[in-house]
């Protein structure tokens, strides 16, 4: 094998989707070895890289080059056999199939004639789980695998057909910090090996901890690529946006004397939620903190009339209320802005006017539709939130993750809500819009709005949050003042007994 | 909405004038002779045969907006026909009292089918399946095998208000796709439709009563089916169990023709009208084509194949171009 097996080179790449321009001469090179990480906001082109590494996509004009050869493959199974392995965010997995069916998923091996060799492909795998320190069967279902497995099993399928080159976009994204842990000592093991990482991610503490060097990619275009040694995240996050960030909108803390006008008394959901207690005063931000499975969404989901409460009591202005639906909730003045934008806020067959009118509409009542009023309504949101968008009456899937998560948002302020729910308002979007984001909810809460915000993103609670709940296991473990609020703190009280257990 | 109307239900349009344009040319008779397809006549018999299919496909089409499938048409139709034919023929009951007791039926199947769904969780395929069976055994059993005789109890040459019946189904299809064609694009609950259809749950946390919206996207394919059992007993004359079987395909059929999409979520109502003219057309012309009554299901076969590919096709390259 040649010494350089393994790199790659993109020479003035070019591609257009119809009118998008989703790369403009593109050059950069990533050495046999290395660890690469390519960065950039949504809509900056990474995606259209991968998908001509995959061979999904072909480039216009321009060259892309494995091991100094020109690359010109016409499928995935092309590329795989290439040498290049991709690993996918999403779940790309046959649930129906086992570990071993799904790392030789259409590259089985066969005995002559046809018929599948189970015992040599059992034997593979193996052989390949026991590389990657996984102690899983390899008949498991791949339906009882949990994401941090699928991930890695999409790593034991690029190593099966032996790829020099591992192409990992957003791997870590449904991932606890322990298993992104074992994923990236595998990682740093297989680089160790010769293998070429291209690493995609949003999230810049990964990439600094994995990569050797850091590419960033803005509308389509090459920007640079930085040495970890020599840069750092914040000249990164300014490569990426190519601006300053916004100035932080300032805006005073309502005094500890108002009376709340959301409180959660003693609030219990089997097997949820137990006692918990939280106030929000209008004009206060109050940001809640916890893992995955403490309980947090099931809070929000809950005071939003989603679920009854097994025990305790919701008051509004200091008035119990019993929610049977999201309307009652949406009449008595909440609005909930949900985590999963695609599964939970959007409807992709309905123009953005429509996404953004319709909670309104449903809490009006089943009459003749006002189209005017609809449109006035649309168009003022999306020009308060900075909706970057030519055409309302379009549907919202061509729009950015922070678009979409702006226009969620606008469907949530369209009805005109004195308590907002917000559960992870920045996942996933980029990182101006996440700033955007920001201002909107601190721009809100300034004219009074209590604002009540779930994120597992540190950074995010602290800065936008005036008092912070920790949530643990369905029960609240403290509530932290932002002034006594640090990031350890928090991760103390969200993970106090994980820690003493391992 | 006029951009909506330019998008999907003005190709369904430009097919039916092809269509006839086709059958025009294609049938043109000798000189001196009336043309068999192009004339007045004809098309009230086009209009009249396809109304049973295009009022059921206007509640077909609903449904499956909404993101479901209704396949218990066809039986609603059988069995409104036996219900009105019993009660005005063999219990003596006035025409409209026979009609109402049947239209009743009819939405109750809906309701019915909507719980299955709702409630027991079914997918809608298996629920629908399972009342179509129910409903077609039922009129089967109450008949034992005889039909109620309409036509002998029905004035001759009967005109209502100055107009022939002959012109109630075309009057009540053409009337009920104007009414919901208004409902689905003007008013909240077809938005409520459409949003159930596109993404349910994103419905739910919208505030939207999803259950309800489906309940009554059931109820209403229920009922107009039944509507359809009135008009088809009215003009044929006959309340008979086996009647109408095998429509509930062909009104799925229209539907989709029309542009709704089984996904759910997207779809027209007038579509579906237009949809049911279509077949309507093809029906009543092919088997005037010398030959070709044995190719008529193959055609039928064919074209729905053929107009839906070519939906998709006009799709993708309006996506591509924005």
């Amino acid at each position: 094998m040649p010494v350089d097996a393994g790199a790659l080179e993109f020479i003035d790449v070019h591609k257009s989707f119809g009118a998008v321009r989703a790369l403009q001469g593109v050059s950069f090179t990533v050495s046999a070895g290395e660890a690469h990480a390519v960065v950039g906001e949504n809509g900056a082109g990474k995606s259209t890289l991968l998908k001509i590494l995959a061979g999904i996509a072909r480039p216009d004009r321009g060259e892309v080059r494995l091991n100094g050869a020109h690359f010109n493959h016409a499928s995935p199974r092309d590329a795989l056999a290439g040498g290049i392995g991709m690993v996918f965010q999403e779940r790309l997995a046959f649930p129906n199939l086992t570990v071993a069916g799904n790392i030789f998923a259409g590259r089985e091996v066969v005995f002559p004639g046809g018929r599948l060799n189970a015992r040599a492909m059992r034997a593979r795998t193996q052989a390949l789980l026991h590389e990657l320190r996984l102690s899983i069967d390899p008949d498991l279902p791949m339906e009882h695998a949990s994401a941090a497995v699928a991930q890695l099993v999409q790593v034991a399928r690029a190593l099966a057909f032996e790829c020099r080159v591992l192409v990992l976009d957003e791997p870590t994204t449904s991932l606890t910090d322990a298993e992104v842990d074992h994923l990236f000592r595998i990682l740093i093991d297989l680089k160790r090996r010769g293998v070429t990482l291209l690493f995609v991610s949003h999230r810049l503490p990964e990439v600094f901890r994995l990569c050797d060097r850091i590419t960033v990619l803005r509308d389509g275009r090459f920007v640079g690529t930085f040495d970890r040694a020599t840069t750092t995240p914040d000249a990164i996050v300014r490569a990426m946006v190519g601006r300053a960030p916004p100035a932080r909108i300032d805006r005073a803390r309502p005094p500890a004397s108002t009376a709340p006008v959301l409180s959660a008394q003693s609030l219990s959901r089997a097997p949820w939620l137990t006692n918990v207690s939280v106030d929000v005063r209008p004009g206060e931000i109050v940001g809640i903190f916890g893992l995955v499975g403490s309980g947090r969404t099931e809070l929000l989901e809950t005071l939003f009339g989603l679920a009854p409460p097994t025990g305790g009591r919701i008051l509004v202005d200091g008035r119990e209320i019993t929610f049977d639906s999201v309307r009652d909730a949406s009449r008595a003045g909440l609005a909930l802005v949900p985590e999963d934008r695609q599964r939970l806020g959007l409807h992709f067959n309905l123009s953005i006017r429509h996404n953004i009118a319709l909670a309104r509409a449903a809490r009006v009542g089943l009459g003749r539709i006002d189209t005017a009023e609809e449109s006035r309504t649309a168009q003022s949101m999306a020009t308060s939130l900075g909706i970057r968008v030519p055409d309302l009456s379009s549907t919202p899937d061509a729009l950015s993750g922070g678009n979409q998560q702006k226009v969620v948002l606008g469907k949530g302020l369209a009805t005109s809500p004195r308590i907002l729910l917000l559960d992870e308002p920045t996942k996933g979007v980029d990182v101006g819009a996440k700033f955007d984001i920001h201002n909107l909810i601190r721009e809100r809460a300034a004219t009074g709005m209590a604002c009540l915000v779930v994120s597992s993103d540190l950074p995010e609670i602290l800065a936008l949050a005036d008092r912070i709940v920790v949530m643990r296991e369905g029960h609240v473990r403290g509530i932290l003042d932002a002034a006594e609020a640090t990031e350890e703190r928090i991760m103390q009280l969200a993970t106090h007994e994980v820690a003493v257990t391992t | 909405m006029k951009s909506i109307w330019r998008a999907r239900e003005f190709s369904t349009v430009i097919i039916l004038l092809i269509e006839v344009a086709f059958f025009g040319w294609y049938l043109w008779p000798e000189a001196g002779r009336a043309h068999p397809f192009l004339n007045l006549g004809n098309f009230l018999l086009i209009f009249k045969y396809s109304s049973i299919y295009g009022i059921a496909a206007i509640g077909a089409a609903v449904v499956i907006i909404s993101g479901g499938i209704d396949l218990a048409p066809g039986a609603i139709i059988a069995l409104t026909t036996v219900i009105t034919g019993y009660l005005f023929v063999v219990a003596g009951w006035p025409l409209w009292a026979g009609a109402s007791v049947g239209l009743a039926a009819g939405a109750c199947s809906g309701f019915v089918s909507a719980q299955l769904i709702v409630r027991a969780r079914l997918p809608p395929f298996i629920a629908t399946l399972g009342i179509m069976g129910i409903l077609r055994g039922a009129a089967f059993i109450v008949t034992e095998a005889r039909f109620y005789d309409l036509s002998a109890k029905l004035p001759r040459d009967w005109h209502v208000l100055g107009v022939s019946i002959d012109w109630l189904g075309p009057i009540v299809m053409v009337g009920l796709a104007i009414v919901f064609q208004r409902l689905m694009t003007g008013y909240q609950w077809g938005r409520s439709v459409c949003a159930v259809g596109g993404n349910e749950t994103a419905a739910l946390f919208s505030g939207i009563p999803v259950n309800r919206i489906k309940t009554s996207a059931y109820v209403l394919s229920g009922a107009l089916a039944a509507t359809s059992g009135i008009v088809l007993a009215v003009v044929q004359g006959q309340g008979k169990a086996d009647l109408a079987s095998g429509y509930e395909l062909d009104i799925i059929a229209s539907a989709v023709v029309g542009g709704a999409s089984l996904v759910g979520g997207r779809g027209s109502v007038a579509g579906a009208v237009l949809g049911a003219l279509i077949f309507g057309v093809l029906r009543n012309a092919l088997p005037q084509i010398p030959g070709a009554t044995f190719y008529d299901r193959l055609i039928v076969g064919v074209v729905v194949i053929g107009i839906v590919v070519m939906d998709q096709v006009l799709t993708r390259r309006t996506n591509a171009g924005t």
